[in-house]
């Protein structure tokens, strides 16, 4: 009481003497004022500045670095990518290639890029807020900025907004978009490119319209309630399926099924295959090439081009199988597996191999009733409502259009549109790894399924997807970098029927079109000699001993090797030289002398090459021990003037040579015609 | 014998230069005193004489003097805010937030004057309510009431146009349910939204529109209000009080003012 009184008459006696009040309200404001210019005065980034002029004061370089330094706040600025990055004000150091040695943030120097630091600004790929002078600002997320810096291993996302073609400098972002097309992400999703083109799927899921010929209902039921249980490498993803729904799909699609004609071939007699001889003949025809089978230490061996293998026996009907390794284009016409041209016995020992690779506990426990009609209803309802045909074609049920949120541009979706879980960092990239990581952990009604992916894979998916975003959509046209269009080549008449029957395009592509397993064939004719490509199909050798995969024997008849070797050497020749412009043979001995010293010491080929077997011993480039036989004189010069020219993106360096020196080291290759009994295997 | 620091000054007030522009020259007389008021612009806003208690604190709470206080300070900050921003749409946004990145004090110079003008809305109300309960409306000063509400209409409508021009979501948000609430209006509705946005939604047309009645308009017209609202304090009596107020006005209300406690 009392001190509130003592307080209350000292204020009457303050406020009652006007100069002494106005005195103190006046010190008071200029003590206040003065803080917003000494805020103003110890801003972080110049307190980062002086950090780093202490720290590149002692240094040997201190003169050159010091005359870089530009004190101030600096900026990045293009104004038509919108594009305002104060970032350099802070991060002083980014350009200098001597700072390599420094470890401290802000001062770091940028790794090195295809572009120059300030081509594109820092936020194009970084993200972050790059107009803000303070640490937090710039780098985190608050209140009035979604976009916080990108973790590293997004980074890559940065390059894919403008380049829609996979770079060799980007192996996260290309295998994010693989996986986005071959898991079948972009079958429910639309996502598009910036040219406009929606991004198809790379692997078709079989169509079940006439499943029951190939399987067996019981086989569907442990399928659907748990594919990676039949198939480790499959991208079927796992709908989570209650027991019922699982019997009610299952006997929707069986009675579902029509049969087709010739797709079953009823076995005659039943002979005990040799496993030994299965297993050879498996390796012979390279399935593994294509398809994978998981070995005792449970790793995959093979290919993903076809379905994993290793509980095939589990799978298929016998009288299926046997018809569809005879000639899988009976059953599906737009398989990529080839018709290999196998005689009975052959197909009776690859069956018997084949259906030996079963699980006994597979389908132990799976018992199903006859189904009911009800059932069947229900299941038809449960495909549609699941969405099965917008990866799979069963007929009678409509592709669904729009099934799944478009993607586009998902990669700048404002973080208040969107729902996060419990205890989630809240920003973007979080969202998308989570959403592909559990995508039914956000709500019991959401349909998508779950894959089974590694952490890199989600990582790299993420990417893919924070490279769709609005600024990737609204590029200018000169900067973006589109992929190559579609290519639907389609080779004609009868030899082309037969490459589609052999399946060429699922390994080698020809005018843009096909795989990139074995080399590009456009201008096969130009390259090699008609007798070596006829010897060749009749007897397909490697070229490159390094490599697993090999190009299969197909048993073709000599009027088939007779048609695909017309075409081929007419067809596939290059606009760039004329094939017969240099002679196979025939070249002058001091011509070959010059050109072996020029192999061995000046260019020194033998580093990846071989040409003496005794002797050499690179293993990158193929052997060229029967080169001589095998390419035309034109190719080989033209290829050793300019490899690129001929094969884009080949690993061979473009050496520069002169034509003397072309000429003198074709001459020597053309002579290197291989070694009598190789020949005469051949032949 | 050295001259005292008043004949100095005494001195200066006689020059030629200093007549010119003062034009009441040396003396203390009360006539000369009040000369020095009526004869400066700035003096003569206020009655020649004022009481000293009128003066305490406890009479006003200085309310009408902060409030102007606060405007002047909107005026000066608010010009040099227009040294830096654009008004157009894909700029505004930016240049806010160039004020807290790049301009010196720029976060100092908003924040001053974002914080005077919440604090001249609550010195606005506070003032009207100090007059409303002391009765200072009352003949002969009831026009300055009526002054002083519009004076706060030109206050909320400064507030409301001010709030548009940061170009965040709160502010295109606000004015979006600001608009329709004035479109809600009878008859008239829709034509006063239209008006007000200069369309039918809060885009680039809108933010022209609110930064040229937040910049130039509204302050215009205000300043003319607080001219005439300080040319009628004087007019009407000077700062009100019961001992103030004219006997002819006394008579001719029948009710006695309650007796101000000491």
């Amino acid at each position: 009481m009392q001190s509130s009184n003592s307080a209350l008459s000292w204020w009457r006696k303050f406020i009652s003497d006007p100069v002494r009040t106005f005195g103190a309200v006046s010190v008071v404001l200029l003590a206040l004022l003065a803080i917003a210019p000494a805020k103003n005065y110890f801003s972080e980034w110049r307190h980062y500045q002086n950090g780093y002029l202490r720290l590149i004061r002692n240094r040997g370089d201190a003169v050159t670095l010091q005359r870089h330094v530009q004190p101030g706040i600096q900026q990045i600025w293009h104004p038509e990518l919108g594009v305002t990055d104060r970032c350099t004000s802070c991060h002083v150091g980014l350009k200098e290639a001597s700072l390599a040695d420094v470890s401290t943030q802000p001062y770091r120097k940028h790794p090195v890029i295809p572009h120059a630091i300030d081509q594109f600004g820092c936020v194009m790929c970084h993200r972050g807020q790059g107009a803000a002078t303070t640490v937090e600002e710039a780098h985190s997320s608050t209140l009035a900025w979604e976009q916080p810096l990108l973790p590293a291993r997004y980074i890559q996302s940065g390059c894919g907004q403008c380049h829609q073609k996979p770079l060799d400098s980007t192996p996260v972002l290309n295998q994010g978009r693989a996986t986005l097309a071959r898991y079948g992400c972009v079958q429910c999703h639309t996502v598009k490119s910036p040219d406009g083109t929606i991004i198809k799927a790379t692997q078709d899921a079989p169509a079940l319209s006439h499943v029951a010929d190939k399987t067996t209902r019981e086989w569907v039921y442990a399928w659907l309630k748990d594919p990676q249980a039949y198939a480790v490498s499959t991208t079927m993803p796992n709908f989570q399926l209650k027991d019922e729904e699982a019997r009610d799909i299952s006997a929707f699609l069986m009675a579902n099924s029509t049969p087709v004609v010739g797709d079953t071939a009823p076995e005659t007699a039943h002979k005990a295959a040799d496993p030994a001889a299965g297993g050879s003949l498996y390796g012979e025809a390279f399935c593994s090439s294509c398809h994978a089978v998981q070995n005792a230490a449970g790793n995959l061996v093979g290919g993903n081009v076809g379905p994993e293998l290793t509980h095939i026996g589990n799978k298929v009907k016998p009288d299926w199988l046997r018809a569809w390794v005879r000639n899988p284009r009976v059953y599906d016409a737009a398989t990529e597996m080839p018709h290999y041209r196998f005689n009975d016995q052959q197909l009776e020992v690859m069956e018997g191999f084949l259906l030996a690779k079963k699980d006994a506990d597979l389908l132990a426990n799976v018992h199903l009733d006859t189904a009911t009609p009800d059932q069947i209803a229900h299941g038809k309802s449960l495909v549609t409502e699941y969405g099965c045909s917008s990866c799979h074609e069963i007929s009678g049920i409509k592709r669904p259009e729009n099934f799944a949120p478009e993607l586009t541009r998902i990669g700048s979706k404002p973080v208040s549109q969107l729902v996060f879980l419990e205890r989630m960092p809240h920003t973007l990239p979080d969202y998308i790894a989570a959403k592909i990581r559990q995508p039914r952990a956000f709500g019991s009604g959401l349909k998508m399924p779950q894959y089974t992916l590694s952490l890199a894979q989600i990582d790299s998916l993420t990417t893919a997807l924070l490279a769709q975003n609005e600024r990737a959509q609204t590029l200018p046209p000169a900067l973006m970098a589109p992929n190559a269009p579609a290519s639907h080549y389609q080779p004609a008449g009868k030899a082309g029927q037969l490459m589609t029957d052999l399946a060429c395009f699922s390994c080698h592509a020809i005018n843009g079109r096909g795989g990139d397993m074995a080399p590009d064939l456009t201008w096969e004719g130009s390259s090699v000699q008609r007798q070596w490509l006829e010897e060749f199909f009749k007897n397909p050798n490697t070229l490159r001993p390094a490599l697993i995969r090999r190009m299969p024997k197909f048993n073709l008849t000599n009027d088939e090797i007779t048609t695909l070797t017309d075409y081929i050497m007419t067809v596939y020749q290059t606009p760039a030289f004329d094939r017969d412009s240099l002679p196979a043979t025939g070249y002058s001995p001091t011509e070959v002398e010059q050109g072996k010293q020029l192999f061995y010491s000046k260019y020194a080929c033998q580093s990846c090459h071989i040409v003496d077997a005794k002797v050499d011993k690179g293993y990158i480039g193929p052997t060229l021990t029967a080169v001589g036989s095998r390419m035309t004189g034109a190719w080989v010069y033209h290829w050793l003037k300019d490899p690129q020219l001929l094969r884009p993106g080949t690993v061979e360096p473009n050496r520069h040579m002169g034509d003397e020196d072309a000429k003198a080291l074709t001459a020597f290759l053309m002579m290197q015609k291989g070694s009598v009994k190789s020949q005469g295997a051949k032949k | 014998m050295a001259k005292t620091l008043e004949q100095y000054f005494d001195e200066l007030r006689g020059t030629r230069v200093w007549r010119s522009v003062f034009r009441s020259g040396t003396g203390s007389s009360p006539l000369h005193r009040s000369l020095v008021i009526q004869q400066n612009v700035f003096f003569h806003l206020f009655a020649t004489k004022v009481r000293r208690r009128m003066m305490s604190f406890s009479a006003t709470w200085y309310l009408g003097t902060l409030t102007l206080g606060t405007f002047v300070i909107l005026v000066i900050t608010g010009i040099l805010l227009m040294l830096y921003y654009h008004p157009s749409a894909p700029q505004a946004y930016a240049d806010t937030k160039d004020l807290q990145f790049v301009v010196s004090s720029g976060l100092f110079l908003r924040s001053l004057h974002r914080w005077s003008a919440h604090a001249m809305v609550f010195l606005v109300f506070a003032h009207m309510f100090k007059v409303f309960y002391r009765g200072a409306y009352r003949p002969p000063r009831e026009f300055n009431w009526v002054i002083g509400v519009v004076l706060l209409l030109m206050t909320l409508l400064l507030s409301y146009t001010g709030y548009l021009l940061p170009w965040d979501q709160l502010a295109y948000w606000a004015i979006t349910v600001g608009s329709n609430i004035a479109s809600a209006a009878p008859f008239v509705g829709d034509k006063i939204r239209f008006m007000l946005l200069g369309g039918n939604l809060v885009n680039a047309n809108a933010l022209l529109r609110f930064y040229v009645l937040h910049c130039m308009i509204l302050p215009l017209v205000a300043m003319f209000f607080i001219a005439i609202h300080f040319w009628r304090i004087r007019k009407d009596g000077g700062l009100y009080s019961l001992q103030s107020q004219p006997k002819v006005a006394a008579a001719a209300t029948p009710l006695t003012p309650a007796k101000e406690a000491q």
